[in-house]
């Protein structure tokens, strides 16, 4: 039997909605099971379209396509290349994660709770799969109100802020990106005779961008409108500001998504829509891109260096994360997009155990300033332990997942510009830095009056958390050793996108510029240890917080 | 004079009789709104059937004064579900509140066949008769809670601004034809024709005629700077009239535009186009930005009504700029026409289903804890607002989408009122979306019991929400009559 005749890819879509329609129906009481055995419904669906995917043949498989607005020759169309496949299957494992992770802190409206996770997992799933730039915006899209609903139903106490300030930046960029694409399905149809046939079909654009056939003019307005969607959503220095924000009012497995999955929707679009159909924008806006990439990774790092609240500290980190992913596309070599995929895949699985941990601690605390806490390791020694292991793994430490993406990125970054590279490095110590410097001080050293005052209500990780940390880690190990199952998978992709733009030179980025973002980087770690000398009692009272309870 | 001519006319003949039979039925059984909304339904499908059977065969009446083609039936059968929506949402406002349910859906039927003598007239005069049959009945609504100080005052406003408006443009439509010499839109539009292809002189009356039209015509769809009416009206007006008043007045005024600035005034697109591009971007630009501030979910309605009015303006706009004619701005214009249609509708209905119980406003805090206290409420709400910021998949999106692809292929400075539509889009998510933290982000401050609705309510959110979101996913149906109709006005 053909594979393709089997519309797994709708299969994949669409189960989580119908998980949704039969939440809806059922009682309160089976939600959470209900929806948990959606979410692992579509997990081994993704499985298989995991294991049937045939990583030598070239295009896309699965292609499933149906007439849909004949009018403007949009379809629906969805289609997996090795990316879309890695990044479905990342989308479907913490999806399930994050619902297993919210049967205990979401005691409030489960139903609507678990409708919303659904259909956001249908968004997220969609925005891979489409091959159809106008399908693609509608997932994009739809991705966008169950996370507002997540984050301003079930959020923290500045959620409605958050959520607004999440939905109005995310707005601005995709709206404009929707004028983009009809402005290059436009474009089509006007080369093509005023036959809207295609016009909107991503494999079609692309052999049509190949040839040369959008104007300058048009890249370059398009390109800057697709940026500015994915920049935010990356998110990319200076559009990040509503991360912090949106992560440290979403509730635990709001966040989880958010770092893991949705900042991937961003970097996902530069590598299918924005690089190979816009290619000589994408050549003209690199430099510019890569130092903005440069600029996140510094601030990120050094932002996230003095952050009082431990999710605000990862929400920070992960903007410095996501700059290295941002720097693998844009440098234009083999191992710089090897690289930034894997980034991407590592990050979500890092950054989403992360999340977790920081949200097992608020369980029981429901605090997460890192200043009130110390001394973990006592109290709650196998958490601790875990912590520690995915603290080095976001840190970069060979083995883990998390260094081979960096590293590829770096050395990716040194073919095309090694001051770039140069600057990059400086900030894996940084990375270092921060993540060690916040688990020296909740985990180790005397146990907190704060921790102490809890009593019995601090306990020890639960087996089910544990259950929900161990695929990411067991991921984790894997993938850092043997990172070549997954490049396998999506060489193809790299391949294809590189030969879209098939750069000329190696990208220059004025001297200047370089020089000024070694003295931020420098400044930035001067300033940090300086700070730290002169106040040695940080430690005990980080002053960067006044603590009510503590101040007697 | 023929019976041919009366077969033609035979859709605006039921609409009227429907009307007429609806108060001689509450003559015979007095107060009985079920009865009442009955017969004026089952009037208005005879309408519509025969809306349908006419427009099979394109006619026109009257020594071409009464034109039947794909765009007077895609309007009819446009200006009849907003009625029967209309009446269907009334009597759950209507009847608590002592107000006459047989009344207002009579008003409502005239004024509907006003808007389908809009959308068949080829003639200026006829047309200024239609569009005067069609606010008459408006203003009567506006202030059909006669108790209620707000709803008079609104509509004595409302009256004021219109018949003003309705003075200019007819002193405009005077100008017009003292100097083309016919009142025919086909002959204004060859006169013109020929004064832009140079065989006659541009006379400053007739500028002057144009430029008063424009304004009459600005008024009537409330476009900045001529809106000020809209807000006092629609605040003051029972609930269900301002959902009314907010669609079906302004789509008839559209209808009006198509016929008046596509038809007659076509020629002369190139000098009304720029005062459009500017009416349309300080539209929905003003319109979204006053409805930022307003926490009054009805006037915040009223004020992005405003905003819409800009949106479709840029369909407009798109079809006048486009170097090669092509129609798409107007398949724009009426495909948003109907579906804002519904989702507004949809959302005025159920600010009208919350103020059941007399008394209650329609401030921002009446809608704390709807989701938790009427969930079934909430959600339609929300898929509302959704749809009428544009976000996927429903009508408001496509509508939208659709919109800026016209303006778009127009290029040139209508990209960049594309551009201003998706920022305005943005903006406008804002206060749409405040609503639904209210509903479902805001427990109520007092303790309100959830309300009961009747069947009626429900069918009429059934009917709105259904279209809204079959639109939404499948658009093409109503995309092909859009063209259809589209095609009609500008055989291309």
């Amino acid at each position: 039997m053909d594979i393709s005749s089997i519309p797994l890819l709708s299969a994949i879509v669409f189960l989580p909605l119908v998980g949704a329609i039969l939440v809806g129906f059922a009682s309160a009481s089976v939600a959470r099971p209900l929806a948990l055995f959606f979410a692992l419904l579509t997990w081994v669906a993704s499985l298989l379209l995991l294991i049937g995917y045939l990583p030598d043949r070239p295009g896309f498989q699965y292609v499933e396509t149906v007439e849909w607005i004949p009018f403007f020759g949009i379809q629906y169309k969805l289609g997996a290349d090795g990316l879309a496949v890695l990044l479905v299957v990342l989308t479907t494992t913490l999806s399930w994660i994050s619902i297993l992770a919210s049967f205990k802190p979401i005691q409030t409206r489960i139903k609507e709770y678990m409708i919303s996770f659904l259909v956001l997992e249908v968004g997220m799933i969609g925005v891979f799969l489409a091959l159809d730039t106008f399908l693609f915006y509608i997932f994009w899209e739809i991705v966008l109100v169950p996370m507002y609903l997540i984050i301003g139903i079930w959020g923290g106490a500045n959620r409605i802020y958050a959520t607004i300030k999440f939905v109005l930046y995310t707005l601005v960029g995709s709206l404009l990106m929707l004028v983009a694409i009809l402005a290059t399905a436009y474009a089509y149809q006007a080369g093509h005779d005023g036959s809207w046939v295609g016009a909107f079909d991503f494999e079609t654009l692309r052999v049509y961008a190949g040839t040369g056939g959008f104007s300058n003019g048009l890249q370059i307005g398009a390109f800057l409108a697709f940026f500015l969607a994915f920049a935010i959503k990356v998110p990319m220095f200076p559009f990040h500001t509503w991360l912090p924000d949106a992560h440290t009012e979403a509730p635990t497995a709001g966040s989880v998504i958010l770092a893991a999955v949705m900042l991937k929707l961003g970097a996902y679009g530069f590598i299918r829509f924005a690089v190979p159909l816009f290619p000589a924008a994408a050549q003209t806006f690199a430099p510019a891109i890569i130092v903005l990439s440069l600029i996140a990774i510094i601030y990120g790092a050094i932002v996230a260096l003095v952050q009082p609240d431990l999710k605000r500290l990862v929400a920070y980190s992960s903007v410095s994360h996501m700059g290295f992913v941002t720097l693998g596309i844009f440098v234009f070599t083999e191992q710089g997009l090897q690289g930034a995929v894997l980034q991407m895949i590592n990050h979500g699985l890092i950054t989403g155990a992360l999340f977790l941990l920081v949200g097992v601690i608020y369980e029981r605390t429901h605090d997460r300033t890192i200043a009130k806490m110390s001394g973990l390791s006592a109290r709650t020694p196998v958490y601790a332990a875990i912590f520690g292991f995915f603290v080095f793994a976001s840190g970069g430490l060979p083995g883990l997942s998390g260094f081979v993406g960096e590293f590829l990125v770096l050395v990716g970054t040194f073919a095309a510009n090694p001051y770039a590279a140069a600057v990059a490095t400086v900030v894996m110590i940084l990375a270092a830095a921060y993540l060690l410097y916040m688990y020296q001080r909740i985990v180790f050293g005397e146990v907190s009056d704060f921790l102490a005052g809890l009593g019995g209500r601090l306990t020890d990780i639960s087996p089910v958390e544990i259950l929900t940390l161990a695929p990411l880690g067991g991921l984790v190990v894997i993938f850092g050793i043997q990172p070549g199952l997954l490049l396998n998978l999506f060489g193809g992709t790299v391949r294809e996108t590189l030969d879209a733009v098939r750069p000329a030179a190696p990208i220059e980025i004025p001297s200047p510029v370089v020089v000024g973002l070694v003295a931020l980087a420098v400044a930035g770690v001067v300033a940090r240890t300086g700070w730290a000398i002169m106040r040695p009692s940080a430690e005990s009272s980080t002053g960067l917080e006044p603590d009510p309870r503590g101040a007697h | 004079m023929s019976w041919q001519d009366f077969v033609t006319i035979s859709p605006l003949v039921a609409g009227i009789l429907t009307a007429a039979a609806i108060l001689v039925v509450d003559l015979i059984q007095p107060a009985r709104s079920a009865i009442a909304v009955a017969t004026a339904l089952i009037g208005l499908g005879i309408t519509a059937a025969l809306t349908l059977i006419v427009g099979l065969n394109p006619a026109s009446a009257f020594d071409g004064s009464y034109t039947v083609d794909a765009l007077t039936t895609f309007l009819d059968i446009l200006f009849i579900s907003i009625i029967a929506m209309t009446i269907v949402f009334g009597p759950d406002y209507l009847v608590p509140r002592n107000l006459p349910v047989a009344e207002f859906a009579t008003i409502l039927v005239f004024a509907m066949t006003g808007a389908m003598l809009i959308a068949a007239s080829t003639d200026l005069l006829v047309l200024f008769l239609g569009l005067e049959l069609m606010v008459l009945p408006g203003y009567l609504l506006a202030g059909f809670h006669k108790t209620d100080g707000n709803s008079t005052e609104g509509a004595i406003k409302y009256f004021l601004l219109g018949s003003f408006s309705s003075a200019i443009f007819l002193f405009g439509l005077a100008f017009v034809w003292g100097l083309t010499g016919t009142t025919r839109v086909d002959e204004v539009a060859g006169a013109l024709a020929a004064v832009v292809a140079g065989a006659a002189p541009l006379s400053p009356g007739l500028a002057m005629g144009l430029a008063f039209m424009t304004t009459g015509v600005a008024f009537k769809v409330a476009a900045v700077p001529f809106h000020y009416w809209t807000p006092d009206a629609y605040q003051g007006s029972p609930t269900p009239i301002t959902g009314y008043l907010s669609v079906l007045p302004k789509v008839g005024a559209f209808a009006l535009i198509l016929r008046l600035f596509v038809e007659a005034l076509g020629p002369l697109s190139d000098w009304w186009l720029p005062v459009m591009i500017v009416l349309a971007a300080a539209t929905m630009t003003l319109g979204n930005l006053v409805a930022l501030t307003q926490d009054n979910v009805k006037r915040m309605l009223a004020y992005s009504s405003i905003a819409h009015t800009g949106y479709m303006l840029v369909g407009l706009a798109a079809w006048a700029g486009d170097p090669s004619g092509r129609i798409d701005g107007i398949e724009a214009l009426l495909f948003y026409g109907a579906a804002y249609a519904f989702m507004n509708l949809g959302a005025f209905a159920v600010v009208a289903a919350l103020q059941k119980r007399t008394g209650v406003t329609s401030s921002l805090a009446t809608f704390a804890g709807l989701g938790r206290r009427e969930p079934m409420l909430g959600i339609l709400m929300t898929l509302f607002l959704l749809s009428l910021t544009g976000i996927p998949p429903t009508a408001g999106f496509f509508a939208k989408a659709n919109i800026i692809i016209a303006a778009v292929q127009a290029g040139g400075p209508l990209t960049i009122l594309a551009v201003i539509v998706v920022l305005n889009a943005a903006a406008a998510a804002f206060y749409y979306l405040r609503v639904v933290v209210y509903m479902f982000m805001r427990e109520s401050a007092t303790e309100t019991p959830a309300l009961r609705h009747g069947a009626l309510l429900w069918s009429g959110l059934a009917a709105a929400t259904a279209l809204t979101i079959l639109l939404g996913f499948f658009p093409s149906a109503l995309l092909e009559a859009a063209g259809r109709a589209a095609q009609a006005l500008v055989p291309g």
